[in-house]
């Protein structure tokens, strides 16, 4: 393998070109390269409203293929987000640059979706408006932006919903899969300490779901058996789950605590499940970290995710930095765009600090 | 011969008139109070249990009075079989089928009307405020058409048969 390739959404082509390459990468999974089926987004159809249905459903192909978000904000133009970039909709269902010719979302517009979203119950979903966001079967994710209502000085929920970030999420299964040799301490049957990281929207969350399910599954093409896996999710983001029930396949062997905070949920689950790895996403505060060093010495692996574009910004949050001092981390991942969502643009050797790969060299 | 029957069917005839129109009077205190306790077990469902809007109508048109049984499947009928329709419409469109088969006036339509503005359609003190208003509503119209019921009745027995009696001796 000369290089890592770019992680393309479509990852069919990505699993063709690692044959080609004659590594030892097309073992690595038995499961077909699928992606999920193309159309996940049609599992968010139920949910628009008749007129809003209308025009999403006469966008034209290719962006509904890649349709990433939606967003509705009340009297302003609806708009779409698709991979790197978001477009407006005008009422036929084209694609716009100038915001008069936008379809305008009215009030109504954003009340039939959130009750939609709902079904017709908002009062069942008091938890989720405290949170911001209703994860709805299939994984997806509705953000909510209103008034908040404060109690005590908290959050007790939203009114006036005037902001819907629909956002739709795609299992890109088979992605982690030219990273996981490089993650994997083969002689210890087990994973390295891993930190993967990136500027936001990079494909952080997806690599992390995809390398819980591998790790969880198991690879034989690597020798590899499955390792207990548990998930701390706090937002839903990474197994979406509906209902306690992860709507991504995170794995066989994985455990999953939705919505419960990660430093919490991390010293529950070293307690309860007896996890080899231990997986979340987004990682930053103090207590994160504290927890982290308490899984480190109840010697089990951890895989993590952090927002930041480079080593160095890492190390300038006190938080991140005093994690760096302890000098387990094994392994650093940094993702960025620059060939799609998802390149691996460089891994870090943790105790060498020398990269193991770098993109577009080696 | 034929004058006394004509006179008799006169009076029975307009004795049933009456009795319909007082019956009818009798009915609607009937529905209010099934309608209340519909209400109150909605709110229950709701503030309690924060049951999805489907699931709480389908145990309310389980467990409420044959009387008002049907607006609840009607509404769960509408949510179920038009996509994309909210429940206020669900609940207006099983109102209007509704309402033709119940006693109820254009007054008690208002409040349950009202009442389908907002439900589902915000938290769980705001949905058990709305319903309590509805519930406290039901119970002041029940009161008055019990009131009411109580005269009418009366009355309107008297007056179909002496209304048939006035009609036959006018016609002697």
């Amino acid at each position: 393998m000369s290089k890592i390739r770019p992680l393309t959404k479509n990852a069919s082509s990505g699993e063709g070109s690692s044959r080609r390459e004659g590594s030892d990468f097309h073992t690595v999974r038995q499961t077909p390269p699928a992606t999920r089926p193309a159309a996940s987004w049609r599992e968010i159809l139920p949910i628009l409203p008749p007129v809003l249905k209308e025009i999403i459903l006469r966008l034209p192909s290719g962006a509904l293929e890649n349709i990433e978000e939606i967003r509705l904000r009340q009297g302003k133009p609806l708009l779409v987000g698709l991979p790197g970039e978001d477009r407006l909709v005008a009422p036929g269902g084209a694609l716009v640059e100038n915001p008069d010719r936008a379809y305008l979302v009215t009030a109504d517009d954003l009340q039939r979706t959130v009750q939609l979203v709902s079904g017709c119950s908002l009062y069942a979903f008091e938890e989720e408006l405290k949170n911001g966001y209703i994860t709805l079967p299939g994984g997806h994710r509705v953000g909510l932006a209103g008034k908040a209502v404060l109690e005590k000085g908290r959050v007790k929920t939203l009114k006036y919903i005037a902001g819907l970030n629909i956002r739709i999420s795609r299992a890109v299964q088979g992605i982690a899969a030219p990273v996981l040799p490089l993650l994997l301490d083969r002689p210890a049957q087990s994973v390295y300490h891993t930190l993967i990281f990136s500027p936001p929207r990079c494909g952080k969350t997806t690599l992390l779901r995809d390398l819980v399910r591998q790790i969880s599954n198991g690879a034989p093409g690597l020798g590899f058996p499955g390792l207990t896996v548990g998930l701390v999710d706090e937002r839903s983001e990474v197994a979406g789950c509906y209902r306690g029930v992860p709507q991504h396949d995170v794995g066989i062997r994985t455990d999953v605590l939705d919505g419960c905070p990660k430093a919490e949920g991390m010293i529950m689950l070293l307690r309860a499940m007896a996890p080899q790895v231990i997986a979340t996403d987004e990682i930053g505060s103090r207590a994160d970290v504290a927890a982290l060093e308490e899984v480190f010495n109840a010697g089990v692996k951890i895989i993590v995710t952090v927002h930041g574009s480079s080593l160095a910004e890492l190390a300038s949050r006190p938080s991140l930095n005093y994690l760096f001092s302890l000098k387990v981390i094994e392994r650093y991942v940094l993702l960025g765009r620059s060939r799609g969502i998802g390149t691996v643009e460089e891994i870090t050797d943790g105790k060498t600090m020398k990269p193991l790969r770098k993109d577009g060299r080696d | 011969m034929l004058k006394v029957i004509g006179s008799l069917v006169i009076i029975f005839g307009c004795g049933l008139l009456g009795m319909l129109v007082a019956r009818s009077y009798s009915l609607r205190p009937a529905d209010l109070r099934s309608l209340q306790t519909a209400l109150q077990m909605l709110e229950t469902e709701i503030n309690y249990a924060a049951t999805p809007l489907a699931e709480a109508l389908s145990s309310l048109a389980a467990r409420s009075d044959k009387r008002v049984r049907p607006l609840f499947e009607y509404v769960l009928a509408e949510l179920q079989g038009a996509p994309g329709c909210t429940a206020h419409e669900a609940w207006e469109r099983a109102l209007k089928r509704f309402y033709p088969q119940t006693a109820l006036l254009k007054s008690d339509l208002v409040i349950l009307s009202n009442l389908g503005k907002v439900l589902g359609a915000s938290d769980r003190q705001d949905q058990t405020r709305h319903l309590r208003l509805a519930v406290a509503q039901t119970g002041a119209e029940m009161a008055r058409a019990q009131n009411e019921a109580a005269r009418q009745v009366k009355l309107w027995n008297y007056l179909g048969f002496l209304g048939g009696l006035v009609i036959v001796l006018l016609l002697y």
